[in-house]
């Protein structure tokens, strides 16, 4: 039973990692933009939701309500400016800039809130959970985030395979210049999806610091490099890909844990290597996305 | 071909037919739809416009030829907005776009296809057009839904409406090029090489869509290499050489003067002729207009 209940927390955790990965799968699959700030993304949303629970003493489960627009908002504003102007440099150029973009984040952090340790305080829901037989325990906390991973994803797969706007990513995605001659302007498109992308990414960030600690450099030492491995074992720019992808290293690094517990981390990047090698283009080949 | 006689017999073509035929253009009866300003364009040593100057008149069907590198699909490029001239204005309705990008042209009304067909090859044929309905057209709901589907029927690709569209073959890409453009619902139609690499019955499929498009009052630009399928069609032709007009008029007349004999030879222009030729109907193409295709 222990492996049985290995495995759902795997899964569990998976959702955290799937709700991360899903923001960089959708840049990577829109505009070909590979961004290494993401992780650092997520700690600034964390950070803000701190600002706006300390400010509006809302509950700080309810803080997405606020900054998942404000996330939405300086996604749009970003790409239309900063990552737009790298992407007509070319596409090491936006690397460039979005690695520069974490190393500016992450030392803006530590320098104006410190290197301490935080995390957004969700009273006794951190703790709470119910049992399943004896050995199985479910956290309310990690059912919540993978609820709203699954959910989210479900509807951005949805909205971009129905809806009016989903299309036009869709077709900007698939063919930029062709997309430009049936009337779509292109950067508004970018803009959009780096909305989106930051939106969920915003989330993921809120949900990372009700789960556990957090500190400026967590985005990139913890969250970035899963993320990436999310994707890649799911398949680059399929979304559903992104959510088997991180359930699996989900699964992989509790399975791991089981042995040892300096075996979660092993275990994870054990399983990214081996599907590199056998199957580099990810568990899902047919594209969704891009 | 020595560039010295392109060029020689570029001026003197340029004398002779300064005037376009149609009179659409130089009259000032009704404003042109499609106006060119001296455009001037080049890639490096290339030149594709050279102060080019054009105007294209409401509902009217014109045909370009000219030889591989005359600047053909780079007059597209700067109408269309993919490319920006180095100097000139282009004029569209009565606005000027020189600085508008594509997608902007696009919704005034100018739709263009491509050489080489650009489908959205991940989505079905349908949402291909609906995307365009929606975006170009500026259609929602209900009535974009309704446009694409008419869309559809008028190019004749009603039953793949939802095969992805990486899995049709070349007539039915070249058919959703035209499709995509059409569902734009442009004002003018610019229209590069739909009929390259097809065989005549379906270029000649092609054409009746053209002749149909037409018949209601779009204006159409027609580049072709296949130059029987274009004379058969358009009412005005254009000679282009160099990025310079060096013939402009009736297809017959244009066909026959000597600067465009002398860029197309080698290219077996009599043989187009004959096809040409109102009497016999369009010959079947030749090996080598095909190959040029």
């Amino acid at each position: 039973m222990t492996w049985v209940n290995a495995v759902i927390q795997g899964v569990m955790l998976g959702g955290l990692y799937a709700l991360f990965a899903c923001g960089l799968s959708l840049m990577f699959g829109v505009m070909k933009v590979i961004n290494l700030a993401h992780g650092d993304l997520a700690m600034v949303a964390a950070y803000i939701a701190l600002g706006v629970v300390t400010i509006t003493h809302v509950p700080a489960i309810w803080s997405f309500v606020l900054v998942v627009p404000i996330f939405a908002a300086l996604g749009y504003v970003l790409q239309r400016t900063l990552l737009q102007a790298s992407l007509n440099r070319g596409v090491i150029t936006t690397l460039l800039v979005t690695f520069g973009l974490s190393v500016v984040i992450e030392n803006a952090l530590q320098q104006f809130l410190s290197a301490n340790s935080r995390e957004l305080n969700i009273g006794s829901l951190v703790s709470d959970s119910f049992s399943i037989g004896s050995q199985i325990t479910i956290a309310y906390l990690d059912l919540i985030i993978l609820v709203v991973a699954v959910a989210v994803l479900l509807g951005l797969q949805y909205f971009l395979s129905s809806s009016r706007s989903g299309r036009m990513i869709r077709a900007v995605a698939d063919d930029r210049e062709a997309a430009q001659l049936a009337g779509i302007d292109y950067r508004h498109v970018f803009g959009i999806a780096t909305a989106i992308a930051f939106g969920t990414v915003a989330l993921a960030g809120l949900a990372y610091g009700m789960y556990t600690q957090f500190d400026p450099t967590t985005g990139t030492t913890a969250l970035l490099l899963y993320a990436f491995e999310a994707v890649v074992i799911g398949g680059l720019g399929s979304l559903w890909g992104t959510l088997a992808g991180g359930i699996l290293l989900g699964v992989a690094q509790q399975v791991g844990a089981q042995y040892h517990a300096a075996d979660q981390v092993l275990a994870g990047q054990l399983l990214f290597l081996i599907i590199l090698v056998l199957r580099p283009q990810g568990i899902t080949s047919r594209r969704e996305l891009a | 071909m020595p560039d010295s006689v392109t060029a020689g017999q570029a001026g003197t073509g340029v004398t002779g037919v300064v005037a376009p035929a149609t009179g659409v253009a130089g009259t000032g009866v009704s404003p042109a739809l499609l106006e060119l300003d001296a455009v001037c364009k080049s890639f490096g040593k290339v030149v594709v416009a050279d102060n080019l100057s054009l105007a294209v008149g409401e509902a009217e069907l014109v045909g370009i030829v000219g030889p591989n590198g005359a600047g053909k699909s780079s007059l597209f490029g700067l109408i269309a907005g993919d490319l920006a001239p180095s100097s000139g204005h282009i004029f569209f309705a009565g606005k000027g776009v020189t600085k508008a990008d594509a997608a902007a042209r696009c919704r005034l009304g100018i739709g263009r296809t491509f050489q080489v067909p650009k489908p959205f090859g991940a989505m079905t044929v349908f949402e291909n057009v609906l995307v365009a309905v929606q975006q170009g057209g500026g259609l929602r709901g209900r009535a974009s839904y309704a446009a694409a589907v008419e869309v559809l029927e008028r190019t004749g690709l009603a039953a793949d409406v939802n095969l992805p569209a990486e899995r049709l073959g070349l007539l039915s890409r070249k058919r959703l090029e035209v499709a995509r453009a059409l569902a734009t619902r442009p004002r003018l139609l610019l229209l590069d090489e739909v009929a390259g690499g097809l065989t005549d019955p379906e270029v000649a499929q092609l054409a009746d869509i053209v002749r149909a498009i037409s018949a209601e009052g779009i204006a159409i630009i027609w580049i072709e290499h296949v130059v029987h399928a274009l004379t058969a069609t358009v009412s005005r032709l254009l000679c282009l050489s160099g990025g310079l007009i060096i013939g402009d008029g009736e297809p017959e007349t244009v066909l026959a003067m000597p600067a465009v004999r002398e860029v197309f030879l080698g290219t077996e222009v009599t043989a187009e002729l004959r096809a040409a030729d109102p009497v016999t109907g369009p010959a079947p193409a030749s090996a080598a207009d095909r190959e040029q295709a």
